[in-house]
């Protein structure tokens, strides 16, 4: 079985016949749904169906929050608020102002517009730079306590605690009424899945990942999270328009706090980050409490509960991921492998010589409180440079580069890039201005393929689609000599958490390389390679330098490798500069044998 | 140092991650003070041996035993227990507690600490002035030193230790193979270390061996004079 699973992962990049497109494979499915829907309301009695048709309405508002929480890692309290919003909608137009098609379609309008523009502020507060992840959660933890208080608040207008109800809407037949929620659902579903599985959809995954990362390859993320925010608000407020004209009834309990938590327990139980396991789970959830409330009125309760608890502790993917795996072992198929772009070489992009010194640093300085761990740091960097930064581990290297790539660490100083003023800015700001940070542990993103991760770094230079991943992914050539000569070529299907810590490594440098940045920051880009692969990537280093004139600069602490590809060498020592000059004057200077090298690295010179 | 009396035993152990295999029939012996140093290119297998060891990997084949005890299915927490320390690679410290908090928490006794911080101090004196420093707020090389320090608190009769020179100044390194040296000859602790640092590994071990596709492919003495050249053979492309 493992064999066979091997045999065919590695076999499928080599025949690749290309897979069919996604958005084929989601019509067919799409296509399954509506027969089964279409069939459904004949065969089930009246309140069953009943009961359906609101599922369905609840199960694409579940559809959002699995968007915004199982792919985008955002937990939110608050998608029933956006519900809420298109059903007050629907029925505070239909009661005080008018019933009728152009009522209809305004009173939609205004729900949805509205649903967004809160999405939007709630977005806005919640995301803003630097926010952590909890803050965004109780925000929108708090947004529907207070809608919840504002419909209270809101009189005979609003009807208070009681609601509205009996205002007039279509009162359709359940068929159609099924029909059309089964259909808004299937179109939602459709496209939710289609846009997941695109390069913008790995996106969010890779924000969900590492948010960090992503600003350093500049990708703007609190504006994703807003946009994203802002169109679940939207898809939400329409399920929550055609759930209050099918019922008939609004209550301050559809924007309560109360359906907020229910459906993190929908989708949990359903399969997070699935899209159809909290669609369906949604709807089976719903409908069997519907009937255990009948016949089991307090009991149920405690069932969903128990039921919970188990699949939380058994299951922690939730059920359909693990359903999809005892089904595959019962038909003895083995997953389909992930497709795999096809690898291609960018043509190398004409670098403007502006004739401005890339980096020029003038007496920064960054303290932790009392500690002063830089302190007046002066220097700058030429085109075609190769810099290496060496110092005892501490003396702030590391603390150096983050103050270069991110505007809001420095304490003091100015740091100038190609004649522009680094202000406050956030990392993906100084991405732009062509810095490419390598972190010292490789920061990648777990849960994606090496080809996705790639795909990633491409962000701030290519269109990304909403609704389908490119079969083909274009490298610039160093980027794309890594990743071949690191092996990574063979293995991009492979989710990056099972590769080696060396290959974590290479596929970091390579994403940074991706960027296509024209000032290059490495934080020990080699640490835990072999010395082949170290010598590999020192002449990828020195093409880039000596042929496309970029600024490199290296911390390291091989003084070998610094001495076979430096330019010009920098030593610090605790937080400041100490020497700074060529090879041959730092490398074997007495004060870095004094402060750093060690005898070892003496008796190896000697030897050799 | 009677190779006789096994400290560590991996006897045809195979092991990986859901059903792939990434080790495959590995066996090898640690003696008590003897230092093994296991080399080999990237992803071959070398951290998730130690990762099968230390029990955070289940074992799909074979038997592994520690003195003589099978301990095969035990989960990390019980094989820490039998004085196994382990230094990973990748940062494992808590950053939010401060340098002694994480020491205290490798101790099987708290109250020796100031005794064995007296003797890290030697190893390490940077640390001597950073007691009260939150850990997230050292460099790298810091931590990782930090790593090995905490698994040296605990007076372990193994120590595990996945890459430690990654990162670290030559000088550090120097140090560094001096202390586990001299830790062996006072303590008599046993290590198996994993390295890509070939110079470090054949100073501090007694015996190499180099994995290949997750499999043992070559082993010998460090002594031998032809060591480096045969590990270099294997690392090279």
């Amino acid at each position: 079985m493992t064999e066979e699973t091997l045999a065919s992962a590695k076999t499928a990049p080599a025949t690749s016949a290309r897979p069919r497109p996604e958005w084929q494979r989601v019509l067919r499915w799409g296509g399954l749904a509506v027969a089964l829907l279409a069939v459904a309301p004949f065969v089930l009695d009246t309140y069953t169906v009943n009961i359906l048709i609101r599922a369905l309405f609840l199960a694409a508002l579940a559809l959002t929050v699995d968007i915004l929480w199982g792919y985008t890692g955002v937990l939110t309290f608050g998608q029933s608020a956006f519900f809420g919003i298109g059903a007050y909608a629907c029925a505070l137009v239909f009661t005080h102002y008018g019933f009728g098609p152009d009522w209809a379609v305004l009173a939609l309008v205004a729900g949805v517009v509205a649903a967004m523009a809160v999405g939007a502020l709630i977005g806005w507060l919640a995301f803003y730079h630097g926010a952590s992840p909890l803050y965004a959660s109780i925000v929108t933890l708090a947004l529907p306590i207070v809608l919840t208080q504002v419909v209270f608040a809101g009189g005979r207008y609003t009807g208070s605690s009681s609601g509205l109800s009996g205002f007039p809407t279509y009162y359709w037949d359940l068929e159609t009424w099924f029909w059309v929620a089964g259909g808004f659902l299937t179109v939602v579903t459709c496209l939710a899945v289609l846009f997941v599985r695109s390069d913008m959809g790995r996106v969010l995954v890779a924000i969900r990942e590492n948010e960090m990362r992503c600003a350093y390859l500049g990708i703007p993320v609190p504006r994703i999270k807003i946009l994203v925010m802002t169109a679940m608000a939207g898809v939400g407020a329409v399920a929550g328009f055609g759930y209050a004209a099918f019922t008939n009834v609004v209550a301050p309990e559809l924007t309560g706090f109360l359906l907020g938590t229910e459906l993190l327990i929908w989708v949990a139980l359903g399969g997070r980050g699935t899209i159809i396991g909290p669609v369906l789970g949604t709807v089976a959830i719903d409908v069997t409490s519907s009937y255990l409330s009948g016949s089991l009125p307090f009991v149920w309760k405690l069932l969903i509960g128990f039921a919970f608890v188990a699949v939380i502790v058994a299951l922690p993917q939730g059920l359909l991921p693990e359903l999809g795996k005892a089904l595959r072992r019962l038909l003895r198929q083995t997953p389909p492998p992930s497709p795999v772009p096809e690898l291609r070489e960018k043509p190398p992009s004409n670098i403007v010589d502006h004739g401005r010194t890339p980096l020029f640093v003038e007496g920064v300085a960054r303290n932790f409180g009392s500690l002063q761990v830089l302190q007046g740091i002066d220097f700058s960097a030429r085109r075609g440079e190769l810099l290496s930064l060496v110092g005892p581990n501490g003396a702030g290297k590391t603390t150096l580069i983050r103050c270069l790539a991110d505007g809001m660490e420095r304490s003091g100083g100015k740091v100038t890039i190609f004649g522009r003023e680094l202000g406050r800015w956030p990392p993906e700001k100084c991405v732009a201005l062509g810095i490419g940070r390598k972190f010292q542990a490789a920061s990648i993103f777990e849960t994606l393929t090496v080809a996705e991760c790639l795909r990633i770094a491409r962000f701030r230079l290519e269109r990304f689609s909403v609704w389908s991943a490119s079969p083909i992914l274009d490298l610039p050539e160093a980027a794309l000599r890594i990743v071949k000569e690191t092996g990574l070529a063979d293995r991009l299907d492979i989710e990056v958490r099972y590769l080696s810590h060396g290959q974590k490594q290479a596929l970091d440098l390579a994403m940074v390389l991706a960027l296509e940045p024209t000032i290059v920051l490495l934080d020990e880009p080699t640490a835990g390679l072999t010395k082949t692969e170290r010598e590999r990537i020192g002449g990828i280093l020195t093409s880039l330098v000596e042929r496309d004139r970029l600024s490199v600069l290296l911390v390291e602490h091989d003084l070998d490798f610094v001495r076979q590809i430096s330019s010009r060498v920098i030593v610090m020592h605790q937080g400041k500069i100490v020497l700074d000059g060529s090879v041959a004057e730092v490398v074997d200077s007495e004060l870095v044998r004094e402060i750093y090298a060690g005898s070892g690295h003496e008796a190896a010179g000697v030897e050799t | 140092m009677s190779a006789s009396e096994k400290v560590l035993a991996v006897e045809g152990v195979s092991s990986g991650y859901g059903a792939a295999t990434v080790v495959r029939n590995v066996n090898l012996s640690v003696g008590k003070g003897e230092i093994v140093a296991l080399l080999g290119k990237n992803g071959m297998g070398k951290s998730t041996l130690l990762k099968t060891i230390m029990g955070y990997l289940p074992v799909q084949q074979g038997v592994i035993s520690l003195r003589q005890q099978n301990v095969t299915r035990e989960p990390p927490h019980r094989i820490a227990g039998r004085g196994v320390a382990y230094s990973p690679q990748a940062e494992a410290i808590f950053h939010d507690l401060t340098v002694r908090e994480n020491l205290v928490l490798g101790m099987p006794d708290p109250r020796r600490f100031d005794e064995e911080f007296a003797r890290l101090c030697e190893v390490f004196p940077f640390m001597k002035d950073r007691l009260a420093q939150r850990a997230g707020t050292l460099s790298g090389g810091e931590q990782k030193m930090l790593i090995l320090a905490r698994a040296l608190m605990a007076r372990p009769n193994l120590i595990l230790i996945d890459e430690i020179t990654e990162g670290l100044q030559p000088s550090v390194i120097d140090r560094l193979g001096s202390a586990l040296l001299d830790e062996r000859d006072n303590t008599g602790v046993s290590i198996f270390l994993v390295e890509q640092h070939i110079q470090f590994a054949l100073r501090v071990a007694d015996r190499w061996a180099v994995l290949k596709l997750g499999e043992i492919d070559d082993a010998g003495e460090c002594a031998a004079p032809s060591a480096a050249a045969r590990i270099a053979n294997h690392l090279a492309v």
